[in-house]
Formats: C-alpha cells, sequence, structure tokens
C-alpha cells in the first residue's frame, strides 16, 4: 500500500476520483435510457469526445500558464470552412499535408494571440475574446455567409469519420477518437518529462520564480498559444469531415465545452498543475452527459441548464472525494515513522 | 324608337360586360424601375444555403429594376437568432430603410420592432416564416402551409410504404413559427386521414438548424427507437445533417431520410441511397418574388389590400389574398412544390449546379 501511495502521485488520484465519476454516470443513464449499452452509442460518444479533447489538449498548456484561450471556437471554425474550401478546389491534395495547412492556419491565428498576451502584456481573456470575434468576422467575411457542402469534398476526407483502427466486436476505435488519443499521448508525455514541458509548469505555478530560475516566460506563453491554436486547427480539419456541412456558425460556443473540459478534468485555472489525461477525462465526461441528455425525453430548453447542472455536480462531487482522500494519501511513511520508534520504546 | 332602345341595352350591357371583364380581370400593377429605395433582407439565420439563394433571387430583382438604392443583407447568428433580429430591424429603423424583408424567427417576439418600423412608414414583407398579421404589410408564402404537411405524409407513405412504421420528426428550432404550422399541418392530416393510419410519428425532436446538434439528434434518435424506419426533416439543415449521420453510422437503407431539402446538398446523398425522395420550392424564386412586392409596396406603387393584382418580372402575375392560415393576414401564394429523387436529380444536375431550374412536376396530385 505504501509503495501503491508513493509512486502513485495525487494527479493520479483526481484522475482516478473522475473515472469512478464517470463510470457512475454511464450507470445512471443506462438506468434511464433503454438500448443505452450498444455499440453505436459508444462510437458516437467517443467521435464527438474526440473533437472536444483535441481541442482541450492545446488549451490546456495555455490553461497551465495561467491565462485561456477563448478563441479555439472560432479557429475551428475558420479552419474547417478554410480548409473546406481549399480541398474543394484542390481534390488531388494529400491527406497529411492538408493536416500540415490547417495546423499552420491554426498555429499563425494562435500566435497572434500569444504575442498580445505575451509581449502586449493584456490578460488573456481580453485578448482572446477580442480574436473569438474577429476570427469569426474574417470568416463571415471570407465565406461571404455562402456554406461548404458535403458534396465538394473529396472521399477519403467524407469517409475519415467511418473508419475503424481497431474493431473490438462491434466496438471500434474510429479515426477521429485514434488521432485524439494519439495526441494526448503525445503531449502527455511532452508535458511530464520535457524541459519544455517543465517549464509551462514553472510559469504557471510561481512567475517568479521560473524568472529568477531563467525562464523566458513571454517566449513560452507565445509558444503555448500558437501550440493550442494548432490544435485547434487540426480540430478544424476533423470537424470537416465528421460533419461535412461547414457553415459560418461552426464550432460556435466549442470554446466552453473546451475551457469544462479542461476545468472538470482537472486542470487548475489558476495555472500550474493538470494534465491532458484530466483534460481528456474532462472531455469524455461532459460528452458523455451532452450525447446522453440528448437520448432523454427532455424538453429542448431544459438541456443547456441540465448539462450545467451535471457539471456542476460532477466537480463537487469529484472535490468531496479528492478532500475525503488527499489527507490519506498524503500522509506519507515519514510521517508514520514517529509512531513506531515509541512504540518500540 | 324600338330599335333605338334595343341599341341602348346593347350599349348598355356592352359596357356592363366590359366592364365586369375589367373588374374580374384588372390590369396587372407593374413596377417602374429606378425609383431609390434602401432595402434590408433579413433571414432566420446567417450561414444557411438557403438564404444565400433568396439573397441571390433579391439580388437579381435589386439589378432588373434599376434600384440605385442599397440592397443590405444582413443575419442573425443561429445562437441569438430572436434578439439579434430584433436588434436588426431596430437598426434599420434608425438608418431610415425604407424596406424590410423579413423571415421571422418568432411570431410573436418581432412584433413591437415590426409594428414601429410600420409606423415609421417602412414596408414590412414577411417571406418565408411570418410574424402575426398587425406587425407586416404581407407575407410571401413560399407553398402553402397545410400543403406542406400534405407533401411530407405523402413522402413518408411512399417511404414506408403501405403498412407503415415508425418515423420522427427532427424539426429546427422549437419556436419556429413555419416548420411548426407544417408539423402541426402534417399531424392532423395523419389524425384525419384513413390512409396514414398505419405511419406512427414516435418523437419530433429540435437541432436547432445547427449542422451539429440536428446530426447528434438524428443519432440519438436512431439509439432511443430501434424499430425507426424514417427520420423526418422539415428543414433543408436537418436533412443534411441527418443523412450526413445515417452514412457515417452506415444505416443508410435501414433508416430513411426526408424531408425539405436543397437539391444541392442532397443531391449525394440521393445517389449513396441514403435519402430516397425529399422536397422543396425555389428559394431563389422566394427572394426574387420577395423584393418585387416590397419594391412595388415601398414605391407606393401598390397598396397591401386583398385582391390586388400585379407583375413581378419574370415570375409574371399574382394576386394578393387572405391567408386561409392567419386570420386577417395577407399572402401572396408562391408555389409550386418540387419532389425531387434519383431520377430527377440527374437532370437538375446535368443543367448546372446552380443556376439550372429544375425540370419537375409540380406535386399538384399531392392535394
Amino acid at each position: 500500500m505504501h509503495r501503491i501511495r508513493r509512486w502513485v502521485p495525487l494527479q493520479r488520484l483526481r484522475e482516478f476520483s473522475l473515472v469512478i465519476i464517470l463510470i457512475i454516470v454511464v450507470l445512471i443513464f443506462g438506468n434511464q435510457i433503454d438500448n443505452y449499452y450498444t455499440p453505436r452509442t459508444f462510437n458516437r460518444i467517443s467521435s464527438t469526445v474526440a473533437l472536444i479533447t483535441l481541442v482541450a489538449v492545446g488549451q490546456t498548456m495555455v490553461v497551465l500558464t495561467r491565462n485561456v484561450d477563448l478563441s479555439v471556437g472560432s479557429i475551428v471554425g475558420f479552419t474547417a470552412y478554410y480548409v473546406g474550401r481549399y480541398v474543394s478546389k484542390n481534390e488531388d491534395m494529400a491527406p497529411l499535408m492538408l493536416a500540415v495547412l490547417a495546423m499552420g492556419i491554426g498555429a499563425g491565428m494562435g500566435l497572434i494571440n500569444g504575442l498580445l498576451v505575451a509581449y502586449g502584456r493584456i490578460p488573456a481573456i481580453v485578448v482572446t475574446l477580442g480574436t473569438m470575434a474577429i476570427y469569426r468576422g474574417v470568416l463571415v467575411e471570407y465565406s461571404d455567409s455562402k456554406s461548404v457542402a458535403t458534396r465538394q469534398l473529396p472521399d477519403w476526407i467524407k469517409e475519415l469519420p467511418q473508419e475503424s483502427i481497431l474493431k473490438f466486436g462491434e466496438y471500434e476505435l474510429r479515426a477521429l477518437p485514434a488521432i485524439a488519443l494519439v495526441a494526448v499521448i503525445v503531449f502527455f508525455f511532452l508535458l511530464l518529462y520535457t524541459s519544455l514541458g517543465r517549464r509551462l509548469y514553472a510559469i504557471g505555478s510561481s512567475p517568479e520564480a521560473a524568472n529568477l530560475a531563467g525562464i523566458r516566460a513571454p517566449r513560452m506563453v507565445t509558444l503555448a498559444f500558437t501550440m493550442c491554436g494548432a490544435m485547434a486547427g487540426l480540430g478544424g480539419m476533423l470537424y470537416l469531415a465528421r460533419f461535412g456541412t461547414i457553415t459560418v456558425d461552426a464550432a460556435r460556443g466549442m470554446e466552453l465545452q473546451v475551457v469544462a473540459a479542461v476545468v472538470v478534468g482537472g486542470v487548475n485555472i489558476l495555472g500550474g498543475s493538470g494534465t491532458v489525461i484530466g483534460a481528456m477525462l474532462g472531455a469524455i465526461l461532459i460528452g458523455t452527459i451532452e450525447q446522453s441528455l440528448i437520448r432523454m425525453n427532455i424538453n429542448e430548453f431544459w438541456k443547456d441548464a441540465l448539462l450545467g447542472l451535471c457539471i456542476i455536480i460532477a466537480v463537487t462531487v469529484d472535490r468531496i472525494l479528492i478532500n475525503q482522500l488527499t489527507p490519506w494519501w498524503s500522509r506519507t511513511e515519514l510521517q508514520r515513522m514517529p509512531e513506531e520508534p515509541h512504540a518500540a520504546v | 324608337m324600338r330599335k333605338l332602345q334595343l341599341l341602348l341595352v346593347a350599349l348598355v350591357l356592352l359596357t356592363l360586360t366590359g366592364g365586369l371583364v375589367r373588374a374580374q380581370d384588372p390590369e396587372p400593377i407593374k413596377a417602374e424601375p429606378g425609383v431609390e429605395l434602401n432595402m434590408v433582407l433579413l433571414p432566420k439565420t446567417l450561414g444557411n444555403a438557403v438564404f444565400d439563394e433568396a439573397h441571390e433571387g433579391a439580388i437579381e430583382a435589386h439589378e432588373e429594376l434599376e434600384n440605385p438604392g442599397e440592397l443590405i443583407f444582413n443575419a442573425p447568428t443561429p445562437d441569438n437568432a430572436i434578439p439579434g433580429q430584433i436588434e436588426i430591424i431596430e437598426a434599420s429603423i434608425t438608418q431610415e430603410v425604407d424596406a424590410i424583408m423579413i423571415s421571422a424567427n418568432d411570431y410573436e417576439q418581432l412584433l413591437p420592432s415590426t409594428t414601429k418600423a410600420m409606423e415609421e412608414d417602412i414596408t414590412v414583407v414577411t417571406w418565408d416564416s411570418p410574424v402575426s398579421p398587425e406587425g407586416e404589410d404581407l407575407f410571401i408564402a413560399q407553398v402553402d402551409f397545410t400543403e406542406v404537411g400534405s407533401v411530407m405524409a405523402n413522402m413518408a407513405l411512399s417511404i414506408l410504404g403501405e403498412d407503415g412504421g415508425q418515423f420522427a420528426i427532427l424539426s429546427a428550432t422549437p419556436d419556429a413559427s413555419n416548420q411548426n404550422a407544417w408539423i402541426e399541418a402534417m399531424q392532423t392530416l395523419l389524425e384525419e386521414d384513413e390512409q396514414y393510419a398505419n405511419l406512427e410519428l414516435v418523437d419530433i425532436v429540435y437541432g436547432n438548424d445547427d449542422p451539429d446538434d440536428s446530426y447528434n439528434e438524428a443519432l440519438g434518435l436512431v439509439d432511443s427507437y430501434p424499430d425507426l424506419e424514417l427520420i423526418m426533416a422539415p428543414t433543408t439543415v436537418g436533412i443534411a445533417a441527418a443523412a450526413k449521420a445515417m452514412q457515417d453510422e452506415e444505416l443508410c437503407g435501414e433508416v430513411a431520410v426526408s424531408g425539405l431539402g436543397l437539391p444541392s446538398e442532397m443531391q449525394e446523398f440521393v445517389e449513396n441511397g441514403c435519402s430516397q425522395e425529399f422536397a422543396l420550392w425555389s428559394f431563389k424564386d422566394l427572394g426574387y418574388l420577395t423584393y418585387y412586392v416590397s419594391y412595388l409596396l415601398a414605391s407606393g406603387a401598390m397598396e397591401a389590400e386583398e385582391g390586388v393584382v400585379f407583375e413581378a418580372g419574370r415570375m409574371g402575375t399574382y394576386t394578393i389574398e387572405a391567408d386561409p392560415n392567419r386570420e386577417d393576414g395577407l399572402r401572396v401564394l408562391m408555389g409550386p412544390f418540387s419532389v425531387y429523387n434519383a431520377d430527377n436529380l440527374e437532370e437538375w444536375a446535368a443543367g448546372g449546379d446552380e443556376e439550372g431550374e429544375p425540370e419537375v412536376e409540380a406535386t399538384e396530385e399531392a392535394n
């Protein structure tokens, strides 16, 4: 038991409690909804979650540095539209190149956010609230309020959401969740085991200490925003693949889902702690609640309110669980030591 | 003397009948081109392809009538639909435009603003989706609202067959006045008409005319009702999203998708069998006709009164009539309905993507 405690840090505990809550949520919905435990429910929720997860991974990096990016919904919408337009004119474009293009556009938009926040010294919430509206406005202008239709897209992009990578019976791991999973794994190691990742944590937990340690915060913050933009860009391309029809309104409001996923996932909004695994679990929890509510026979006007209520309950339960478990978990062997010698004497 | 009397009677008769003929078929009012009028085209929301088509039609009429004024196209985003429309109407009043052409997001809530606009001598014409009659000059009805119900019921019948089966409706927003009227008309028909007795409407859900919401709602329907055979979506956003969802989940053939759809968006889903049949009217024509009527009213060439006959450019002659669905309401009925399926969609596609007028039979027999 001591050994487990020593090797499993507190952060893992928080993720563990999220998994428990997720199981409770699934059991409750399973009890309320007929035909809930079907492969299709799983596949559908996993595709929706994949999009939120991908963007939430980028958002996590920004939040770690005590910032927030509210423009991700607009970046997803713009890249989805731009890439859709582009690929309809260049049908033989290689998928990988298209992904690079999408990430490049997203990164450019993220870079603007980052420069304004880091060097312009404007609070991130103000900058990204502004660029959220600006990027959406650029999209409205660029699109001439016309939409991208499914028939204009090449077959591979339309078939991407159905592609399955792994199959367990009828439960599939489809392309979108697989891409999101890869992103989570890559960024998990990037944040925990590289100096780049550690520096992001350092800036978030103590800017002064990070400064004294010689970390150039503005450069790192800019980088975090740029990477966040790139992930939103990739998210835009997958959004295009999933929905096919892209209007000027695509992914509007997604930023709220993403920020909610990150916060529910235990990433501290004041910076410095949290992991992408947590963000992914947050995304899964929110995606599951949202998609399951669709199945319940509830008045349309109540669904959003219920989603909010479910999130608050989930976070509260999470806090209570953590508060109960932390003292017990944190008692290290060192703290226990004194008792034993006394007993011996 | 007798001859004179006969002649007089004949003369009187002649003038009388002549007068009668004229009363029955008066010279249609024609538009005088070149009047400067600033006009606002205000559809329900941005980012919906059908409204872009309506815009194209309005531009066509705007150029044809050589209006030196401005044609302003503005709409709210879906999440801000009703307040956004109110804001745009208020702003248009401040700008002292001459006419506002609205596809209303709500039957009642826009009334204070549209009434205020009318008090300021602004012509208020609704199209696609009306407001309550006291807040508009008249309504340009795309088709008769009860006909939409019967067209949908007939498509459901032809897809599900005599034996019937379960189907569900995926609508736009829960407070859209046109969709709600169509659904109601369809429900009434299902209850009253024996031939639809086997069609079982299991649920009505709302995708808010948002592709993601509609996509997820469509899949939710399939999960909730394992025996579902048809999703009927009386909205172009909903039908395309539902067809895409069925395609992604490889459910085409099991669950059919039908409703009101744009040929340009639905063509590929008909080709791959995800949708057999859908219907729509021309939104381009609707925009064109709306512009003509608004121009005639705003320039003072025509009054919004029952029985007035006018000419709307290439679309021919129309009469302003009492709206049978709304008390004290006036309407101009456009029509007709076009039903699209694999056979005529090919023709439509061959006729050129955007410009070609589809040569499809109007569904007169639907009534």
